[in-house]
């Protein structure tokens, strides 16, 4: 049968001119921009540019900001993580256990923070963490805990945008995690108990080996998405106190849209992508050999 | 036959009707641009064969949609544009040039305050007309500083630093006043520098960061922190004044309504006052221009308006709009704004005020001083290193 190219420029035409113009052209842009000095002086006059081979590389590995928000950024990767994973996951057993009671309202509670608008949740948070009249240390100080100067002070300023971080991605991961579970058939810990396993031992040698394709997927997503850390230091804290959450896609927003050095700012952005691509490579070499 | 016809005449008659009426598009942001039709209506009256179109832009969206107008030239005729905004577009280009408007106009120089027509003046030329003004002053508590034995605001940096030593005394978790420490608060910072006698750059365009009188700015600011008598992380300002915990900031007019309206509980108890002095009391004025775009097909008409809006009445009948500061010195002569304790204080502060320099570059520079000052706050560096390190950043940024 002849291929009939009409009919199907037709149909995904359209999608593939979304894609073509919103994310293939601004990749290979961007690939391309990272070897000039584009600034502001180029927005309209394109002809202002000067092609510079790799200095901004060589101007980016020099840069001691970047380092730090490299630093920082891996900071939240390396805390977050493993946190988040622990949380959902404990929270998904916990929800697809047959006796939990209301498990709607935990479901919806606990989805909620991953839909809410991050500025407004940004705004409330800022009060919770005020160290004179938030939430957070005035419960801290029932249990006669002094609460630090959270959002103020270096040392706890990325341990609280970690917090909101955590807070926000676990509703989501639970449910991933939930679907998992719901995946594992009966009959597998009706043998186990016969065999007289305990719960524990049910968890250890059914649940989570059982569990390792979300395992997988659930903590690739997280490396995407926390190396993408911006949002929250955006809206909290701007990146400071003393630069101390200032993030790799903040500071590249920073040299792109605020100083307009979109040259310098796409260098970031591709050393980003290999930072991104080869974790996520690595975490399905480590975890999809079954 | 016949119905077709008609149909074109129609059509005809509206393509002519609507080819005489002059369309003036205009981006407009927050209060004003929910406000600015009323001027516009006027302007319409005075000009029958004129619409005006205005378009409201909310300020968070602001910066986003004018980037990406110049990216895609899709801009108005006629644009409001906040003075920090000036010189990064201005630098992209699209600004009209308008020195020969000026000439035929009764438009000039003088007519406005010195630090606001410096936001207009860029590479030699001039790119926009000051529209309104906002100038930071000295907000305090009556009350509370008079019951340390104080009946006017601190004059000076020492009374300022004794007053503040006082007032931190008060008990616990008491301080004296509020100031930026972290984020970017270049403009926060300068009115400081000023004083003092410093300077970023001078004449000849060296970088003057390491004079003595720019790190006396940046120890006298940190010091404040150092000593604990401004509070860090996260306060809320109005909560804290309205508290008495942080009784004296400093800031632009539009925190006058702000006071009145969240926290009417201290109405009475408390007032503004001028920069405290070194050797100048040089405060940071901003506020928004008008600027024509040279990709505009009615520069003449958004010059009109231009005009419209700068006549000292039409100035006076927007601030009994908005409240917003006339950028004329002439509407500060009317008897509403000579007569208002508070707004008399602004205008007095405005002969004293100066904006940042007026180069694309400012941001990147205003970061660096955020950066380093914030340094010099926390400890990491002392004053003199931190003014080392920004003069090393500036030569960077300006290479």
């Amino acid at each position: 049968m002849k291929t009939n190219w009409f009919w199907i420029l037709v149909f995904i035409g359209p999608a593939l001119a979304l894609l073509l113009i919103f994310l293939i052209i601004p990749i290979f842009a961007s690939l391309f921009l990272c070897l000039t000095d584009f600034n502001v002086r180029a927005m309209v006059n394109w002809s202002n540019a000067k092609f510079v081979g790799f200095r901004n590389f060589i101007e980016l590995f020099q840069d001691e900001l970047f380092w730090k928000a490299v630093l920082n950024t891996f900071y939240c990767l390396a805390v977050a993580m493993p946190v988040t994973v622990c949380l959902a996951l404990m929270n998904s057993v916990l929800l697809n256990r047959e006796q939990t009671k209301l498990k709607t309202f935990f479901k919806t509670a606990f989805f909620l923070p991953f839909i809410t608008n991050t500025v407004a949740i940004a705004v409330v948070w800022a009060w919770i963490l005020n160290p004179h009249y938030g939430v957070l240390n005035w419960l801290l100080g029932i249990f006669g805990i002094e609460g630090p100067n959270w959002l103020g002070d270096p040392k706890w300023a990325m341990p609280s945008i970690i917090m909101l971080v955590v807070w926000k991605a676990v509703g989501y991961n639970t449910i991933l995690f939930l679907a998992g579970l719901q995946n594992i058939p009966d009959f597998l810990y009706e043998a186990a108990e016969l065999d007289g396993a305990s719960s524990w031992q049910k968890f250890w040698y059914i649940t989570l080996p059982l569990l390792k394709p979300t395992t997988v997927f659930v903590t690739t997503m997280m490396i995407i998405g926390y190396l993408q850390l911006f949002e929250e230091p955006y809206m909290l804290t701007q990146g400071g106190p003393l630069n101390a959450t200032l993030s790799i896609v903040l500071y590249l927003y920073r040299q792109g849209f605020k100083f307009f050095n979109l040259g310098y700012a796409s260098s970031i952005a591709v050393v980003l992508f290999l930072m991104i691509a080869s974790l996520t490579i690595l975490r399905l070499k480590l975890g999809g050999q079954d | 036959m016949r119905r077709i016809s008609i149909v074109i005449t129609l059509i005809l008659m509206i393509a002519t009707l609507s080819l005489s009426v002059k369309t003036l598009r205009i981006w407009a942001m927050g209060e004003e641009a929910k406000n600015l039709h009323i001027m516009a209506e006027k302007f319409m009256k005075e000009n029958p064969d004129v619409e005006v179109k205005i378009q409201a832009i909310p300020w968070s969206a602001a910066y986003d949609k004018i980037l990406t107008g110049i990216a895609g030239m899709q801009l108005p005729d006629l644009i409001q544009m906040g003075t920090t905004w000036m010189a990064p577009f201005g630098a992209m280009g699209v600004f009209e040039e308008l020195t020969p408007y000026i000439k035929k106009s009764f438009i000039n120089k003088d007519m406005f305050f010195e630090g606001s027509w410096q936001t207009v003046t860029m590479d030699g030329g001039i790119y926009g007309i000051p529209w309104y003004v906002d100038v930071r002053v000295m907000y305090y508590r009556k009350d509370i500083l008079e019951s340390i034995g104080y009946d006017h605001a601190p004059q000076t940096w020492n009374e300022l630093y004794e007053v503040a030593k006082k007032l931190a005394k008060r008990g616990e978790k008491m301080y004296a006043l509020s100031l930026l420490y972290t984020g970017v608060f270049g403009n926060e910072f300068m009115p400081f520098a000023w004083q003092a006698g410093g300077r970023i750059f001078d004449e000849n365009g060296n970088i003057r960061v390491t004079d003595p009188e720019f790190v006396e700015a940046i120890r006298y600011y940190a010091r404040f922190f150092w000593e604990k008598l401004a509070p860090v992380g996260g306060a809320n300002v109005l909560q804290d004044f309205a508290a008495g915990v942080v009784p004296i900031f400093f800031s632009g007019p539009w925190m006058v309504s702000l006071i009145e309206k969240q926290t009417p509980q201290i109405a009475g108890k408390w007032s503004v006052a001028l920069m405290p002095k070194n050797k100048k009391r040089t405060s940071f004025v901003g506020g928004c221009n008008w600027v024509i775009f040279n990709t505009s097909k009615h520069k003449e008409l958004a010059w009109k308006f231009i005009e419209f809006m700068t006549k000292p009445e039409n100035q006076l009948e927007w601030y009994k709009i908005v409240a917003a500061l006339p950028a004329v010195k002439k509407a500060w002569e009317y008897p509403e704004l000579a007569n208002n304790p508070i707004i008399k204080v602004f205008g007095e502060q405005l002969k004293d005020a100066k904006s940042p320099p007026n180069i694309p570059a400012w941001e990147e520079i205003a970061n660096a001083i955020s950066r380093r000052v914030e340094e010099a706050i926390y400890r990491k560096r002392t004053p003199e290193k931190a003014a080392e390190m920004l003069k090393k950043d500036i030569e960077k940024i300006m290479r």
